[in-house]
């Protein structure tokens, strides 16, 4: 776990260190309960200005990782630094109020996350009046420009916007007040494939233009490759590999990230007649001990099965945890 | 043809008008064939689904066309006679979202027998169980588990295994892979494609996955705004395809090998009223005059290709 930290002495907005959150189901008094470890000693930095992507498929706790970093979920152990101005604030600490100066998020539904009969203009004023901010309208002109919508919009209700506007004005909202740090919840997915294009760009303008530093979660693997500078891949809770952009699509270390690349479609239409060959299990498995991935894994080693990896630095900036290396 | 569909149309009654969600659209599918039906949300492609099962969910009435399985047309039979014997019998449908299409309070098992019960199939209903979990790749002990013990993935198979109980001739398979991981999506693109070649099924495959369709399909239809835009063999779809919309869309997919993507600028019209001529107009960096009042009608190219657009 040290040596991921050994690049961190740089220029960072968010520390996660030694991250675990777990969730208990089932009640006590009934005997049985159960333990969900959502996350399982996660540990990573997001530098300034940039673009992590947090890749992984459902279960794997990305979610529950970007909610922690941002001061909306209590970690069971572990610690959140967010640095702001100079001033280091412990996220896991810290009030709620404090911790919302400098972050925001993006959700995934931009249905359900914005109220739909709120006037535009009103979505935009309302975070900027409760801050008690001054220039307002020109604050709001600024953030409709960077998402391009057109400011006819302004007097329209949410309601009457589409899905693809919607997500834009999402987005207005998060970085109208200046935050250092945006988690960005699966941005694109409940959008139509044209209008991604679109969105991806408007992220990467906003980290430009206003220097901020973005988590990416998503579990389109080409989405997070085309945005973010670094990518982490998680698995049941665990970080399992984690890197340069390029480097984790262009040479995946992990079998898990080998097999995921091997398996996104590509657009191909000669494949059709044969199917596609895949190499580790279907079936998600939780194993008692060892690595969190052997049972699943073509590689498995009878050590996976006794001792959990720890991420390793193999190649310069891209880590991996696994018996392989 | 097994089954063609002529001149469809498919209207929804709301408050606000007639929304012509599918409008004039023809398609037909082979014995064997697995085409694709794709188009961004709204384009009409699961409206053509429900129609061909005869289930398009009230405001929407079917106000034209002919759907013909075998040669004749199912929307003249009356419904009694189409639940008997083709609804599920001869064509059935794995529906969207159809992980959360169990009742969480009856076992697998029971309400695949249900369906065999109602359709009176003759035989042993456990033995059939059996043999379409061993079809769907399944061990047969977890038809007797409850929908929640099943992974996402198990539950999407244990579908498609009741979608194939009574040995249906056509499986109309409305976004079978949406909301599965990668791996459990190329799993059961597999899957479709092994009941393909084992039981000869034809299968109608919609999705807005473009990629992932890429890999099953033999042909394939682009829906946009209830209308098909271009239709051919999926080499000349996804390959070189002629439309500009079928390119746009087909530019704006993300994929590994692409370090940027392009999106189409502006949005699908309202179909309440939709813009006279081609309904493309509004997004296409082509568009000239004569797309914004007359409608290009479906022009074939020798190589299979059909495309409605000025431009050619």
């Amino acid at each position: 776990m040290t040596r991921l930290l050994a690049g961190s002495t740089e220029d960072y907005v968010v520390k996660v260190k030694n991250l675990k959150v777990y969730f208990s189901k089932g009640n006590p008094l009934f005997g049985k309960k159960y333990i969900t470890k959502a996350l399982d000693g996660v540990t990573l930095t997001i530098r300034k200005r940039e673009i992590m992507g947090v890749v992984g498929e459902s279960g794997s706790g990305k979610t529950t990782l970007g909610r922690v970093t941002i001061g909306l979920q209590k970690p069971t152990e572990g610690e959140v630094y967010i640095k702001a101005d100079n001033e280091e604030i412990n996220v896991v600490k810290a009030k709620l109020k404090v911790i919302s100066k400098y972050v925001q998020m993006i959700y995934q539904d931009p249905y359900s996350s914005i109220d739909p009969i709120m006037r535009v203009y009103d979505v935009l004023a309302m975070p900027l009046k409760y801050r008690k901010e001054r220039d307002i309208e020109k604050k709001i002109e600024e953030a409709m420009n960077l998402v391009e919508l057109p400011l006819e919009l302004l007097e329209n209700r949410v309601y009457q916007l589409s899905g693809g506007q919607r997500q834009r004005l999402s987005i207005a909202r998060a970085i109208i007040v200046d935050p250092k740090y945006v988690v960005a919840d699966e941005p694109t997915t409940m959008l139509d494939a044209s209008l991604k294009g679109e969105i991806l760009k408007i992220i990467k303008d906003a980290r430009e233009r206003k220097g901020i530093s973005f988590m990416l979660i998503t579990h389109e693997l080409p989405i997070a490759k085309i945005i973010s500078d670094r990518l982490t891949v998680l698995y049941l809770g665990k970080v399992v590999e984690m890197g340069r952009s390029s480097d984790v699509i262009r040479k995946p270390l992990h079998p898990y990230t080998q097999s995921l690349i091997e398996a996104y479609p590509k657009i191909d239409p000669s494949l059709r007649d044969k199917p596609k060959e895949i190499k580790i299990k279907v079936d998600i498995i939780r194993p008692e001990k060892g690595c969190v991935f052997y049972p699943r894994c073509p590689f498995a080693m009878p050590k996976c099965k006794e001792e959990e990896p720890q991420l390793k630095e193999v190649e310069q900036e891209h880590y991996v945890a696994c018996w392989l290396y | 043809m097994l089954l063609e569909v002529k001149n469809l149309k498919v209207y929804f009654y709301t408050k606000r008008g007639v929304v012509k969600a599918v409008d004039d659209v023809n398609l037909y599918l082979d014995k064997g064939e697995i085409v694709g039906l794709a188009g961004e949300s709204g384009s009409g492609k699961s409206t053509i689904g429900y129609a061909i099962m005869r289930l398009v969910p009230y405001p929407g009435k079917i106000e034209g066309g002919k759907i013909f399985f075998n040669g004749e047309n199912i929307l003249e039979i009356d419904e009694e006679t189409f639940r008997r014997n083709y609804r599920w019998k001869k064509i059935s449908m794995v529906f969207q979202g159809s992980m959360s299409g169990f009742t969480p309070v009856f076992k697998v098992k029971d309400q695949i027998i249900e369906v065999l019960r109602v359709h009176e199939w003759k035989g042993d209903y456990e033995e059939r169980v059996r043999e379409l979990f061993k079809m769907v790749n399944m061990d047969p002990s977890l038809a007797d588990k409850y929908p929640h013990e099943l992974s996402g993935g198990q539950k999407q198979r244990a579908f498609i295994a009741m979608a194939l109980a009574l040995n249906p001739e056509v499986l109309i398979a409305d976004e079978p892979t949406t909301a599965l991981d990668v791996i459990v999506q190329e799993n059961i693109l597999n899957l479709l494609k092994q009941l393909r070649k084992e039981l000869n099924l034809s299968i109608l495959f919609i999705t807005h996955d473009l990629a992932l369709l890429s890999e099953i399909s033999d042909r394939d239809y682009i829906l946009y705004a209830g209308k098909v835009m271009e239709s051919g063999p999926s080499e000349i779809i996804f390959k070189k395809p002629r439309h500009p919309y079928t390119t746009l869309l087909i530019e704006s997919i993300a994929t590994l090998d692409k370090d940027m993507i392009k999106g189409i600028p502006g949005f699908m019209p309202d179909l309440s009223n939709p813009p006279k001529g081609c309904r493309f107009n509004t997004r296409c960096p082509f568009a000239k005059d004569i797309c914004f009042k007359e409608e290009p009608k479906l022009k074939a190219f020798s190589d299979g290709d059909e495309v409605a657009c000025w431009l050619y």
